[in-house]
């Protein structure tokens, strides 16, 4: 008898955990590759919410081109891709993701028009955008006395040994491609010899080239080894939060450059309805408002934006600056050819000896 | 039932398996990778075409080949002086330390057991501009203004590296030195032999298998070193390897990135090559 009541139990017990095993197999659950800090619970935490026992598994890159590269090389096992505007064309090229259906998403109206069409490739909604920002030059206004008004900041020589450019290769182009009034979009051959000429004279004026904004550059100007430097707006916020070194974001008159992330999903997946909740959850306010209140990032939910009241994030965002935009230049969008060719270019520079 | 040859012919199928599938499939990988044309992420579904193009890029672009140059100079700059600074350590461990050799040996490796990255981290704190060198040269009215070739420099690079390598580079050479035969330096002894010339003429010939196997444990993987020239290498410290990894990380051209690696791993080779002729002929002469 205390054999078979023993047997029955171990029965049971075997049961009861293959349940539980199986339910756990079953979970939802989404891939998204992402950039390294997004993964963070707040910048999703109304999907989190809405669906806690969704499992959400992150894979990062740490370029546009690595992502591009990691989401081609796994691709039908990721379900959600973010990248940054100038890249749309080749996901929709390689028939990597699938239109979006905007019908479902319950946040779209509050994504303005001109932030829908960055993500509209031959007149379909194919991605949706959701954090955006700009591009122009920080500078410590304690070293640099003359307000900056230029791109050609980056070249004078006053600021020799305390300038620090992005290590990017496309950028280095846009900045140059203001400078001289050139469309970027249309950089001839002598045009790029001319940019490599210009920025391998300008390599040792450099402190360093920064790869990740907030370790690498924010460390940088925090202890006054860089005055002058390419930037996004969130190490200018994180220096104004800091308080310890007085900063400012300049409005070059070639204009500034705003960039968009974007969200894809992949065209393989077999999570579709559970993409498109995740990316419209991404638009909520909560999820919003941590992209703007810790990683000082814009968010496209313009909602959010319009609730800003942090003298910092409206410094941040140029929000009290309504004619902002009308000199602000997009990333357009550019061809493999040309990615690939600015990247050499950008090589040669690294490896050159002024 | 198997001798004792066939037994350990079977214990060295599982780390052949490993080599070849972890090490040189890889490598024959990366060599056809980089005979590809196409300049983005490598796409098997696409047709494989046969190309030098890659090759043909790097050849036209004379500064590459140049930072090759001198990523394998500060290569051999690190690899010389780490070999030197670590042969003390190892002879003292070898023939003072005695019975403490183990300990001591711990203790050599303590900082290793530290994460990396953790490592190159504190010596951007000692080199920076508020760093400690820089404040205490301040501090006691050496400099006015900290120095800001301490980090961010070519100088920094080689510095850092061969403080990580020091205590690796002890090892192979107290190997050596642990299988010098004592009786011949009894002998030279013997027969008026002082301490620096049994040093020199028995010691050092002995160790320099080790020695050598040193310097290439150490000249080999810097050639190709990217993490500690991002970290504290700035513009002018850039080594080769940063070019390969932003090929592949940040260009997403994996063909380009491959052929840079194959002509860096073709360099190592012959020098390695060379240094191997070298021993032979020492030995020859010996």
């Amino acid at each position: 008898m205390p054999t078979h009541l023993s047997r029955a139990r171990t029965l049971v017990a075997v049961l009861m955990t293959s349940a539980v095993v199986l339910a756990g197999c079953s979970a939802p659950s989404l891939s998204v590759l992402e950039w390294s800090g997004y993964d963070k619970v707040d910048f999703w935490t109304d999907f989190h919410t809405a669906s806690p026992n969704t499992k959400v598994k992150f894979e990062f890159g740490s370029s546009d081109a690595d992502i591009l590269g990691k989401f081609e090389a796994g691709y039908g096992s990721t379900d959600i891709v973010h990248f940054y505007t100038g890249w749309q064309q080749f996901y929709v090229d390689e028939g990597l993701v699938q239109p979006i259906d905007t019908s479902k998403l319950k946040n779209w109206d509050k994504v303005p028009d001109s932030f829908k069409k960055m993500g509209q490739i031959n007149g379909k909604q194919y991605f949706l955008p959701w954090d955006w920002g700009f591009t122009s030059i920080l500078y410590n206004t304690d070293k640099v006395k003359t307000p900056i008004t230029s791109w050609s900041a980056l070249f004078d020589p006053a600021y020799a040994g305390h300038i620090s450019m992005w290590d990017d290769g496309p950028g280095a182009v846009t900045v140059s491609a203001y400078i001289h009034g050139w469309d970027e979009t249309k950089i001839t051959p002598d045009q790029l010899a001319t940019i490599e000429k210009e920025w391998t004279a300008q390599k040792p004026l450099n402190k360093t080239y920064w790869v990740s904004e907030f370790p690498d550059l924010c460390n940088g100007i925090a202890s006054g080894d860089v005055w002058v430097a390419y930037d996004w707006q969130g190490c200018y916020a994180q220096t104004l939060y800091d308080g310890k070194v007085p900063v400012a974001y300049a409005n070059p008159k070639e204009g500034r450059n705003s960039w968009v992330g974007l969200y894809g999903i992949s065209s393989k997946t077999s999570n579709y309805e559970l993409a498109l909740q995740f990316l419209d959850d991404k638009l909520a306010t909560l999820s919003c408002t941590n992209a703007v209140t810790q990683f000082y990032y814009g968010c496209a939910n313009q909602d959010v934006m319009k609730a800003v009241t942090d003298p910092v994030l409206i410094k941040a965002f140029s929000l009290d600056d309504p004619a902002i935009l009308q000199h602000t230049n997009f990333t357009p969008l550019v061809t493999s050819a040309q990615r690939t060719a600015w990247t050499e270019m950008w090589a040669r520079v690294k490896a050159a000896t002024p | 039932m198997l001798g004792r040859r066939g037994s350990l012919r079977y214990l060295a199928v599982p780390p052949f398996l490993w080599l070849i599938l972890l090490f040189v499939a890889p490598l024959l990988l990366a060599v056809a990778i980089s005979l590809r044309p196409d300049s983005g992420p490598i796409n098997f579904s696409r047709p494989w075409q046969l190309s030098t193009l890659q090759y043909q890029t790097i050849i036209d672009s004379p500064s590459w080949l140049r930072l090759l140059l001198v990523s394998a100079g500060m290569a051999f700059i690190v690899a010389t002086v780490a070999t030197l600074l670590a042969y003390p350590i190892a002879y003292f461990l070898a023939f003072r330390a005695r019975e403490r050799a183990g300990l001591y040996l711990v203790l050599l490796l303590v900082p290793s057991t530290a994460s990396f990255l953790l490592r190159v981290m504190a010596w951007k704190l000692l080199l920076g501009s508020d760093g400690a060198i820089n404040s205490f040269l301040i501090w006691i009215g050496v400099i006015r203004e900290p120095i800001g070739l301490l980090l961010y420099s070519q100088a920094a690079v080689i510095l850092t590296l061969i403080y990580v390598w020091i205590p690796f580079a002890a090892l192979p050479i107290y190997a050596a030195l642990q299988r010098v035969n004592r009786s011949h330096l009894e002998a030279a002894a013997d027969l008026g032999s002082g301490p620096w010339t049994r040093f020199l003429r028995v010691t050092v010939p002995l160790s320099l298998p080790g020695v050598l196997a040193t310097f290439f444990m150490v000249f080999i993987p810097t050639v190709g070193e990217y993490v500690t020239p991002s970290l504290v290498g700035g513009t002018g410290g850039i080594m080769f390897g940063n070019l390969i990894q932003d090929f592949f990380t940040r260009a997403g051209n994996w063909s380009l990135g491959s052929a840079m690696a194959v002509i860096m791993l073709a360099l190592t080779l012959v020098l390695v090559a060379i240094a191997l002729r070298v021993v032979n002929l020492r030995r020859a002469l010996a």
